[in-house]
């Protein structure tokens, strides 16, 4: 992490809690808790509450669905960390085998053609935000997709056109598999919040 | 016709954008305003601010350890950095989604 502090936490009670969170994941407890941790009186607090409500919140997209959703904006940001944090979590709720597809291609993908569509939105969003029109939205409503899930994938693609972000710019040191699985269960056990 | 999901993500939204340029940081609301305009593709800010805040916006994984540390020398300690990094990752996230919630509503108004 380039910020020593944000990786050793600002005060006893963070560093305490860091410790103990380690010691009970069995791994060193991954950078982005020590984010979620740090100067919580900044955007802390907002960003938590925001990334809750769009992956555990109420949504007609599974969470395994929502997690692929951010496995990918991962990917189109060059952000290795995301992307295995979060296709750790959706093969908890999808098939190993379609998480890999999606992320290798979408297109192709075995996916729902209403998911297919949806992650072309977000793929112009993320990657060429002034191109993206209502041409693209009418063609996902044409898909299928309802307006509720593309307001809530949408939400989902701009958390994590955030955290992607200070994940590569802090400098985000990766886990190994093992320890993006053990990550993963406590992700789906005790949320983003 | 907005859905209710999309008026609490729209809220959530503008908490966390009210929170990036409030009076809880200690770097000035100027700079971090600045900041996350640029990282949405604004005009410049000072260096060497301008440079992590371009680069945040366009390819965060080009971000090098010498832009960071240079950050980190002129705003004076790692929590200034960190509401640097921070509000330019902000900026460019709800650039994006300013930039949705715009055409979903132009598409979904249309066919209504």
């Amino acid at each position: 992490m380039r910020l020593p502090e944000v990786e050793r936490g600002d005060g006893l009670r963070t560093r305490m809690l860091i410790r103990v969170i380690s010691l009970a994941l069995g791994a060193r407890l991954p950078d982005a808790a020590r984010v979620a941790f740090y100067h919580k009186g900044f955007v802390g607090t907002a960003l938590g509450a925001w990334t809750q409500a769009a992956m555990r919140g109420p949504s007609e997209w599974s969470v395994a669905e929502r997690e692929l959703m951010a496995a990918m904006v991962a990917m189109w940001n060059s952000c290795p960390f995301c992307v295995g944090a979060h296709r750790a979590i959706a093969v908890h709720g999808m098939d190993k085998a379609v998480a890999d597809a999606a992320l290798a291609g979408y297109h192709t993908a075995p996916i729902s053609e209403p998911l297919r569509a949806t992650l072309a939105v977000l793929e112009t969003m993320t990657l060429r935000p002034d191109e993206l029109e209502s041409e693209q939205v009418r063609a996902a409503l044409a898909a299928g997709v309802t307006r509720r899930q593309l307001d809530d994938a949408v939400a989902v693609a701009a958390v994590f056109n955030i955290v992607t972000r200070y994940a590569n710019a802090l400098g985000f040191a990766i886990p190994t598999d093992a320890e993006f699985d053990k990550a993963a269960g406590m992700m789906l056990k005790r949320g983003y919040a | 016709m907005s859905t209710a999901t999309e008026e609490s993500h729209r809220h959530r939204a503008e908490t966390l954008r009210t929170a990036m340029a409030g009076n809880t940081a200690i770097t000035e609301a100027v700079l971090r305003t600045g900041v996350a305009a640029r990282a949405a593709g604004g005009p410049p800010v000072a260096e060497p601010y301008d440079d992590l805040a371009r680069q945040i916006g366009e390819a965060s994984y080009r971000v090098t350890d010498a832009e960071v540390a240079a950050v980190r020398e002129a705003a004076g300690s790692d929590k200034a950095a960190f509401e640097i990094v921070m509000s330019a990752c902000v900026g460019a996230g709800l650039a994006r989604w300013d930039a949705a919630a715009r055409v979903i509503v132009e598409a979904t108004d249309a066919s209504a």
